[in-house]
């Protein structure tokens, strides 16, 4: 088809409407860098677009989207080179034509499937709005095509052409009328030319705003943004309070409901979903008139009419929405926001969680112990504890609250320094220097105090000199990995399982007594979902002789939280099913003798769920340091005090 | 209405001597300053009043020298509106509850407050005259250890609960202007925001300087007598040993260096080892063993 000038004229005019459509949802100048988020990544967006692999991880609805990106993508290109006057090589031209066929089987067939699916899955709330219209448009388009070169197919080359076999078969079908043709190619010109223009106003808006996310996706997905405490006000009250990367996710969600298929508070039958709280946030957006990154919108309502308290204290921060989400939305930083700003602006922390923070501040711990106890795990064990500066110190175990207070965890503290001892490792621990990370008050929402207890601790641990640490709890390895760099805390850190491997590898230690039973792994979310650590749990359970592997139905990125994250370790859990429980059951079913984790919180929440089930085969749970320290060969003499309890 | 809340500050000492004998003092670490719990409690009741009042002016009292700032401040930020700090022209050390007393009633009736919360001991203290003393003071009722505010009595009057023994609970309508002390748990702990702790930073501090009270206390604490020690088992310390040893060895809880050797060698070598050892100490019978065989 040949254009002509009326025609570029609507061309432009849909192009035009598209771009105001946009311009209004976003406030320019663009902002680039900071908040962060990197500089744009165009060859991760390249890489993306070309491979949906984050979209394919449904299956299905993956590959149908697949096929409607590509078909897009491929008839706009051909739309555009047609308008120049060249001639293609016949067997060129065939084989574009059999591709261009093909799409556009695949396109309709995707459509439909998306079409079906909505209209299966049509309960109002979780339906994003504004898809049926753009579906219904994407479907006028492909049939009038189709009739389009059937009609042509007819007038030109009457009987079976097999680079065009559904253009053929339709033949059979469609009138050879030119004038029926040329009416099919206006309908199907107008729908694109109304399918760009609506593009902003419909669903389809995430062809632009997913792909701005994508391009601009953080460096470190579910890094919380960090806060001035000389700003006044802290959190976000209104969606005006986000910044343009958080609004861009609100823009970005087409609410295809992944993060809620893996959200432990939704599954559990809590209020919380995050796919509500970024329609929460993007209905609000459009309430104040603000766009992104404009922050001088008009009045905006509080956010908490759109996502209520218990949505917001219900979340474990264990990131399977921001692992999951195709387009790199994080409700969870947004649901943290929310938290900074009832805390710290309102005082608004839950009752249960109060006093835990109060002793946070006044003892330096959750348990309320004080310092001058952080060392008492190891009393009569070769603990050394650091003094002067780190020469000499290979590495210092970073106990942590739990570790140094917990009855429980303190075994697993014990058992890394019996670890630690008979590898000849020289380590050190900072005994009653050390504070608590810092972990529980930023996911509780007060930032001010987790400043001051990461100040302090990067204060002690820049004046011995540290370099390399070894932590037992994976919330203490996510805080100092990555959090406190950017308060001046540079560290070598690893966690206990990845340097006991390590050591295992370097043949330092070896296991000897056999364990015979089967395990499985809690993945902790700290671990695995943040910092991706998965491999030298299994690994080490494979190291120790005779013991059987197998994996829970969830496991590594799917891995479902054991509930105590994010604080909830401190909050009760009214609403719903326990997550602890839910869990439990599911290492339950497996049929494992073992439940290995590698988490102080994931020990806990799944001791307590296990307990509160019934049954004849309950399955222990177990520490991975622990299991290995239980069937380490032992090379030193008698005379080590850390064997002295053996 | 004024609410006068009476806190205290306390050098709080937390570490109770630690496990390790070589550090078996407290040191300046192992001590904390902050607010008395049962006074925070008594801010919590203060603010509940103020929101059954409709209005009302929380005004901390405290005696002595600031040595809780942060704490005081934190009081500030949970929603007192100012703070008083009473210093006594001679006085020196640690007063005796009547001399407390008497300096914080004259301060109330400075204050002219009407309601006065203090908690209903200290922790260091756990005297809990005070509040009594202060009411006697002033010549006002007193209830003590109160658990809540019900309500509001028409005028001047308001109903508390006490806590009395064994679950036994007691509302006591009392006229104003009255003296309550607090017990724990009479309202959810408070959590300040941070905004408001800013806030509180540049709250300035009155200071009331009194001369001192001649008239001598009418109760004295003329003795104190030092908890017993616990007893603890430990297994008798090792004879051999000289006196000093032998004192250390009961201080870290008689820990006994085990003696004993280590096998090595193949799984047989250390098996007839085991077995020869038992032999040895009489805890197996060679001759009982084969004749078990010889069945």
């Amino acid at each position: 088809m040949v254009l002509t000038a009326f025609d570029v004229l609507l061309i432009a005019a849909a192009v035009m409407v598209m771009l105001a459509g946009i311009s209004g949802k976003v406030a320019l100048p663009w902002p680039s860098g900071g908040n962060g988020a990197r500089g744009g990544d165009w060859a991760g967006l390249v890489k993306y677009l070309v491979g949906h692999e984050p979209i394919l991880k449904r299956r299905f609805a993956g590959i149908c989207h697949l096929f409607i990106f590509w078909g897009w993508a491929v008839f706009l290109i051909v739309a555009v080179l047609a308008q120049f006057n060249f001639t293609l090589p016949s067997p060129v031209a065939l084989l574009l034509a059999a591709l261009l066929e093909l799409l556009g089987i695949l396109m309709l067939a995707g459509t439909l499937y998306f079409l079906a699916r909505r209209f299966a899955a049509r309960n109002g709330n979780t339906a994003p709005e504004g898809t049926v219209p753009a579906m219904a448009i994407m479907l006028v388009i492909l049939v009038t095509g189709f009739l389009a070169q059937g009609a042509r197919l007819s007038i030109m080359e009457p009987g079976f052409n097999w680079v065009a076999p559904a253009g053929s078969l339709l033949t059979c079908a469609v009138p050879g009328s030119p004038l029926f043709m040329q009416i099919m190619i206006r309908i199907h010109f107008f729908a694109v030319l109304l399918f760009i223009a609506l593009l902003p106003f419909t669903a389809m808006r995430h062809v632009v705003f997913a792909s701005a996310n994508v391009l601009y996706r953080k460096k470190n997905s579910g890094e919380l943004a960090p806060v001035s405490l000389d700003a006044g006000t802290y959190g976000a009250g209104t969606v005006l309070d986000l910044s343009w990367k958080q609004m861009l996710d609100a823009e970005a969600c087409v609410s295809c409901g992944r993060c809620e298929e893996n959200c432990p508070a939704f599954l559990s039958g809590k209020s919380l979903s995050p796919r509500t709280v970024m329609r929460g946030v993007f209905k609000q957006m459009a309430t104040a008139g603000t766009g992104v990154g404009n922050h001088n919108g008009g009045l905006a309502p509080v956010l908490e009419d759109a996502v209520t308290a218990d949505e917001i204290w219900a979340c474990t921060t264990c990131m399977a929405c921001v692992r999951h989400c195709p387009v790199f939305a994080e409700p969870m930083c947004e649901i943290i926001e929310m938290r900074r700003h009832r805390v710290m602006n309102q005082g608004l922390l839950p009752t249960e969680a109060r006093s835990a923070l109060r002793d946070l501040k006044l003892y330096g711990d959750t348990q309320g112990k004080g310092a001058v106890h952080r060392k008492d795990w190891a009393f009569n064990r070769d603990v050394p504890v650091m003094t002067g500066a780190a020469s000499g110190v290979e590495v210092l175990l970073w106990v942590g609250c739990s570790g140094a207070f917990h009855p429980r965890n303190q075994e697993t503290a014990r058992a890394m320094a019996k670890i630690l001892n008979a590898a000849g490792v020289k380590f050190a621990i900072l005994g009653s220097r050390e504070r608590c990370c810092g972990d529980p008050a930023r996911r509780l929402g007060d930032e001010a105090l987790f400043i001051d207890l990461a100040q302090e601790n990067i204060r002690w641990l820049n004046q011995f000199g540290v370099e390399k640490i070894v932590t037992l709890c994976p919330h203490c390895l996510h805080t100092l990995k990555n959090e406190y760099p950017a308060m001046g805390g540079q560290y070598e850190v690893v966690h206990a399982t990845e340097y006991v491997m390590d050591l295992l590898g370097q043949g330092r230690i070896s296991l000897k007594y056999p364990v015979a039973k089967s395990i499985a792994i809690q993945d902790p979310c700290y671990l695995g979902r943040y910092n991706g650590i998965y491999e030298p749990l299994r690994g080490l359970c494979g190291a120790v002789p005779g013991m059987q592997l197998k994996e829970l139905a969830r496991n590594r990125e799917s891995s479902f939280c054991c509930g105590g994250g994010g604080g909830r370790m401190w909050l009760h859990e009214g609403e719903g099913t326990g997550i602890n429980k839910m869990r439990a059951e599911e290492a339950l079913n497996t049929g494992i003798d073992i439940v290995g984790t590698a988490c102080p919180y994931c020990l806990t929440m799944m001791e307590d769920g296990i307990k509160s089930i019934e049954a004849d085969h309950q399955p222990k749970v177990a520490d991975i340091i622990d299991i290995v320290a239980d069937c380490i060969r032992l090379e030193v003499s008698v005379n080590d005090p850390s064997e002295g309890e053996e | 209405m004024k609410i006068i809340v009476c806190v205290k500050q306390i050098r709080h000492t937390f570490a109770r001597s630690s496990m390790d004998p070589g550090e078996n003092f407290v040191g300046p670490e192992d001590t904390i300053h902050r607010v008395n719990p049962y006074d925070e409690a008594a801010l919590g009741l203060a603010i509940r009043a103020r929101k059954l009042f409709g209005s009302a002016q929380i005004v901390l009292l405290t005696l002595g020298p600031v040595i809780a700032e942060e704490d005081l401040r934190r009081c500030l930020a949970i929603g007192a509106d100012d703070l008083y700090q009473i210093s006594v022209n001679g006085e020196e050390g640690e007063l005796d509850p009547w001399s407390k007393a008497a300096y914080l009633a004259r301060a109330s009736r400075e204050l002219d407050g009407e309601l006065i919360l203090c908690g209903k001991e200290s922790l260091d203290g756990r005297n809990g005259l005070v509040g009594a003393f202060m009411a006697h003071r002033l010549g006002l009722p007193f209830v003590s250890g109160i658990s809540d505010l019900v309500n509001i009595e028409g005028e001047g009057s308001v109903k508390v609960k006490r806590n009395a023994l064994r679950g036994t609970r007691e509302i006591i309508e009392c006229s104003l202007p009255a003296v309550f002390s607090v017990d724990l748990g009479s309202s959810a702990p408070e959590y300040p925001a941070y905004r408001q702790l800013r806030k509180a930073g540049s709250i300035p501090v009155h200071g009331l300087r009194f001369e001192k009270d001649i008239a001598p206390p009418k109760t004295i604490a003329v003795r104190t007598i030092a908890p017993r020690p616990r007893p603890k088992c430990v297994p008798p310390p090792d004879s051999g040993l000289p006196a000093f040893d032998r004192v250390e060895q009961l201080l870290m809880g008689s820990r006994v260096e085990k003696k004993g050797a280590v096998l090595r060698g193949s799984p047989e070598s250390q098996v007839e080892g085991i077995m020869s050892f038992l032999e040895e100490h009489g805890f197996l019978d060679s001759k009982g063993k084969e004749a078990s065989e010889r069945q």
